[in-house]
């Protein structure tokens, strides 16, 4: 490699490096991370027996059929909208006997804790990048199941 | 007895002498004096010096070690080196190698980072802690982009605190 070349080679590093930091800068300041936290109860019933459960929405209802779950219907039971700052922390209540704490580790890292009835039942840490979907289940009465589903807004 | 009369003495004692001064001394010598006494004591003194006398052994050759001593010489001899100008460009290409390969380094590892902040490499961190529940598994959808967790909490049918129905709802 001539002088000339790389000298041009390590400008050119240069120039790309600091156009890459610059980006990550801008990236770093919208860090905030939007997550939407649903409470789903999933049965074979066409329909639930409270009225005020709606069928949790179509793009949710897709992922759900594609996992290895036997139920055919899903009802939304609440649902909360959690922002995260750069390492917070939200704790979301979704039933009496539910909640979920959510913690930003940075970037789309999360931690997250499943509390019943007021106790850790499941502490989970994973990425979770926008679109993607973490789904907590368990057995319920009835060969029905309960679903908190945590969703990437932004 | 003169400087030079010793002298000649000790050459003979060696065997230096020609033959001629060699015949004169020792007719001298016969005569006993002064002369006689100087040479019995310089064969004397040679007898107890070579007594003492150890060869020494050198670990390399003799020609070894003073080809050692010769190039000590010239080297001690030879102009100190001036080092040569270096121009700043040089001056600015040693630095920028080491900080380019930073530059890349980090550029590597911005572009194994996606937007999101997640990585583009397989296997990603992720760790599961089942706090109550170690009949819990883990069901990844990577096209779905879908992750279950599934407890075995609470069991179907476990008998509620307050109330028959055992749900989280």
């Amino acid at each position: 490699m001539t002088p000339r070349i790389r000298s041009t080679a390590l400008l050119l590093g240069w120039a790309l490096a600091a156009a890459i930091y610059s980006g990550s800068g801008l990236r770093l300041q919208a860090a905030t991370l939007k997550l939407q936290a649903q409470l789903v109860w999933g049965t074979n019933d066409e329909r639930s027996p409270d009225p005020k459960h709606k069928p949790v929405e179509a793009v949710v209802k897709e992922k759900l059929k594609e996992l290895p779950l036997k139920w055919s219907n899903y009802f939304e039971i609440n649902r909360k909208n959690v922002e995260l700052s750069p390492s917070g922390t939200s704790k979301v209540e979704l039933s009496e006997k539910c909640q979920l704490e959510v913690t930003s580790l940075g970037g789309s890292k999360l931690e997250v804790i499943l509390l019943g009835k007021g106790k850790e039942t499941l502490k989970r840490t994973q990425a979770l990048p926008k679109g993607e979907m973490l789904v907590l289940g368990g057995n319920a009465p009835n060969a029905t199941a309960w679903l908190v589903v945590l969703k990437r807004i932004e | 007895m003169d400087w030079e009369a010793q002298l000649k003495l000790q050459a003979y004692l060696d065997g230096e002498l020609p033959e001629a001064e060699r015949r004169r001394l020792e007719a001298t010598l016969a005569q006993g004096g002064q002369s006689s006494l100087l040479l019995a004591e310089l064969r004397q003194t040679r007898e107890v010096l070579a007594g003492f006398e150890k060869g020494i052994q050198m670990p390399e050759s003799r020609e070894f070690f003073w080809s050692k001593i010769e190039r000590e010489i010239r080297r001690q001899e030879s102009p100190a080196r001036v080092p040569a100008p270096v121009s700043w460009a040089a001056r600015l290409r040693r630095l920028l190698v080491p900080a380019s390969t930073v530059a890349l380094l980090a550029i590597a590892g911005f572009l194994t980072i996606r937007n999101d902040g997640s990585s583009l490499l397989p296997g990603g961190t992720e760790m599961e802690t089942a706090l109550t529940d170690t009949g819990a598994f883990t069901y990844r959808d990577y096209s779905a982009g879908t992750t279950l967790v599934w407890l075995s909490y609470p069991a179907e049918n476990e008998p509620d605190d307050d109330e028959d129905a055992v749900t989280l709802q």
